[in-house]
């Protein structure tokens, strides 16, 4: 080398106040000299150097937002409940049940060989269920950090919640599906909803109470045993009349209420809300 | 001193079957070993200390919040809690970075440039800051062992409860922990079955047995239940709870009626756990 970088130089390069061709030429020369580079780690404080090592370590591990946090962010959700939904176990379970659940009702209710009026039955007897089997699956039973989960100061009432939405986000539209997909079905697709937002809010309530796979079987086996009821006395179309619409919206209202009572003071299957 | 958490009268029972029996005791700043055997009690001791559990009876207080008498009172505690379970297991996919950034959100760090330098800061502490990006299902035993005690330094707790910390771990992982431990301001409880933890790393020891805590001192004070009592000689002595031979060919006996041959050595910490444990029948044994 026919030179080396002085002390002025490098002042003015740790400054900041060498123009960019000299900055260049000061850079192209350290990939070739030793010298240089071992005279330049003593121009900047160790400290210094930690940080910036700090910084870029942080930026290589920080998680790289996949495709669908991205499209969370964009609609909104806060950045915190994008880590939430995000991981990865706690979601995939209730979205399972959920669409496997309304993929299973489908098949049933469209390729079972039913008469159209059993084929009403079977609809409103299972499509109501999707969105409790999604809620109750977000419940901590079955997360795998239930223990360290349950020992954080985060609302578990929340985190269910979280979860069950982004189950539902998918598992609703799949299930509507059902009902503009299957043949003669137009009349009753969209009738479902009011009963499964009555039998949804009634397992969350239900939940403050019994753990998640009894609230299941409960909801479960009630809304079956309601539909078959109707059904031997021949008024299953009763559930699509307006006047019982309402009533399902005026029952998830109370619940709603229940709900916010009930988890302002107790826990959930066990673990603390 | 004052103490940063404690039971008043604390009983665990699964169904009909005691895993606590009525307990009381403080803890103060320091390191706490808790030994025992299998099915002692020390698991559901460290789930009810974290409010992962809720009591059958008595009132449990943490950083001066009773977590028995209401919500507000556990959600107050557990912002001044790390707890790091026997096992975790990790949700699939995820890197370690993801893992810990997750526990952050959960420990209430909402401001995420924060929570991500947070994370640094543990996965440095744990020596796992180039693992970071790595997936969890990709890391060693060792590494997934202390990706699980990281996750309970988030936000330096007050009071940090492990269980089993130093399983899978190897002698230098341990050695570093032990470090780690012993250099943290706040109550550390660990439980453990490894003897050299405690008498290495903790300034008191609970031994608990059936649910009862049989001892709680320090390491010398427990180490002085035992002196006179562990001998080193050609032949095991009479009624020894345990013997074995050792490197050099002579037997060590702990307990029993020593030989005339045999001599007297120092006892260690696990001697004196053994011993406890023989006498275990007698009503309250050496509590303080």
């Amino acid at each position: 080398m026919s030179w080396h970088v002085d002390a002025p130089v490098w002042d003015a390069y740790a400054a900041g106040r060498l123009d960019p061709a000299a900055e260049l030429s000061l850079e192209s020369h350290l990939t070739g000299c030793p010298d240089c580079r071992a005279a330049a780690r003593s121009q900047v404080a160790p400290a210094a150097v930690d940080e910036v090592w700090s910084r870029v370590r942080l930026t290589i591990s920080a998680p790289a937002h996949p495709l669908s946090q991205r499209a969370m962010r964009r609609l909104g959700v806060p950045a915190d409940d994008v880590v939430v939904v995000s991981a990865a176990d706690s979601f995939m379970v209730p979205w399972a049940v959920a669409v496997g659940f309304a993929l299973v009702s489908a098949c049933v209710v469209g390729l079972a060989g039913l008469g159209p009026a059993n084929r009403d039955v079977v609809f409103l007897a299972l499509v109501p269920l999707v969105p409790v089997l999604a809620v109750v699956a977000s419940y901590d039973a079955l997360d795998p950090l239930r223990e360290v989960v349950a020992a954080t100061p985060y609302s578990k009432l929340r985190l269910a919640l979280l979860r069950a939405t982004a189950a539902l986000a998918v598992a609703l539209p799949a299930t509507m599906a059902i009902g503009f997909v299957v043949p003669d079905m137009e009349d009753l697709a969209l009738a479902w909803l009011a009963p499964s937002l009555g039998l949804t809010l009634a397992a969350l309530v239900l939940l403050t109470w019994f753990e998640a796979w009894v609230t299941g079987g409960l909801v479960t086996s009630a809304w079956v045993t309601v539909v078959a009821l109707l059904r031997i006395g021949d008024q299953v179309d009763s559930l699509a009349t307006p006047v019982v619409q309402v009533a399902f919206l005026v029952a998830a209202g109370g619940l709603s209420l229940a709900l916010v009572l009930r988890t302002s003071t107790l826990r959930i299957q066990g673990g603390e809300l | 001193m004052t103490a940063i958490a404690s039971f008043e009268g604390v009983s665990k029972k699964y169904g009909r079957a005691p895993a606590l029996r009525p307990t009381t005791l403080d803890l103060q700043r320091g390191v706490v070993g808790l030994l025992g055997p299998n099915g002692a009690g020390k698991t559901t001791m460290l789930r009810l200390l974290s409010t992962a559990l809720p009591p059958s009876t008595g009132r449990i207080v943490v950083a001066g919040f009773d977590v028995t008498a209401s919500h507000a009172n556990r959600v107050e505690a557990r912002r001044r809690i790390g707890y790091c379970p026997q096992e975790v297991t990790f949700p699939r996919g995820m890197t370690a970075f993801d893992f810990l950034d997750y526990l952050g959100v959960l420990k209430e760090w909402k401001d995420s440039s924060r929570r991500h330098d947070e994370v640094q800061r543990v996965l440095d502490l744990v020596h796992l800051a180039d693992r970071g990006a790595m997936k969890v299902s990709k890391l060693s035993g060792g590494q997934r062992r202390r990706l699980a005690i990281a996750q309970a330094l988030i936000g330096s707790p007050d009071l940090l409860i492990l269980d089993e910390p130093t399983t899978g771990l190897d002698p230098e992982q341990r050695a570093s922990l032990r470090g780690l431990l012993s250099g943290l301001p706040g109550t550390v409880l660990i439980s453990t079955h490894q003897t050299e933890d405690v008498s290495a790393l903790c300034d008191r020891v609970l031994v608990i047995d059936a649910g009862a805590i049989r001892f709680d001192g320090t390491v010398p004070e427990l180490l002085a239940t035992a002196a006179g009592r562990v001998h080193l000689g050609p032949t095991p002595t009479s009624g020894a709870v345990q013997t074995w031979k050792t490197g050099t060919g002579l037997v060590r006996s702990v307990g029993g009626q020593p030989a005339p041959d045999s001599s007297v050595v120092d006892p260690s910490v696990e001697d004196a756990y053994l011993l406890l444990r023989s006498e275990r029948h007698t009503p309250q044994g050496v509590n303080r």
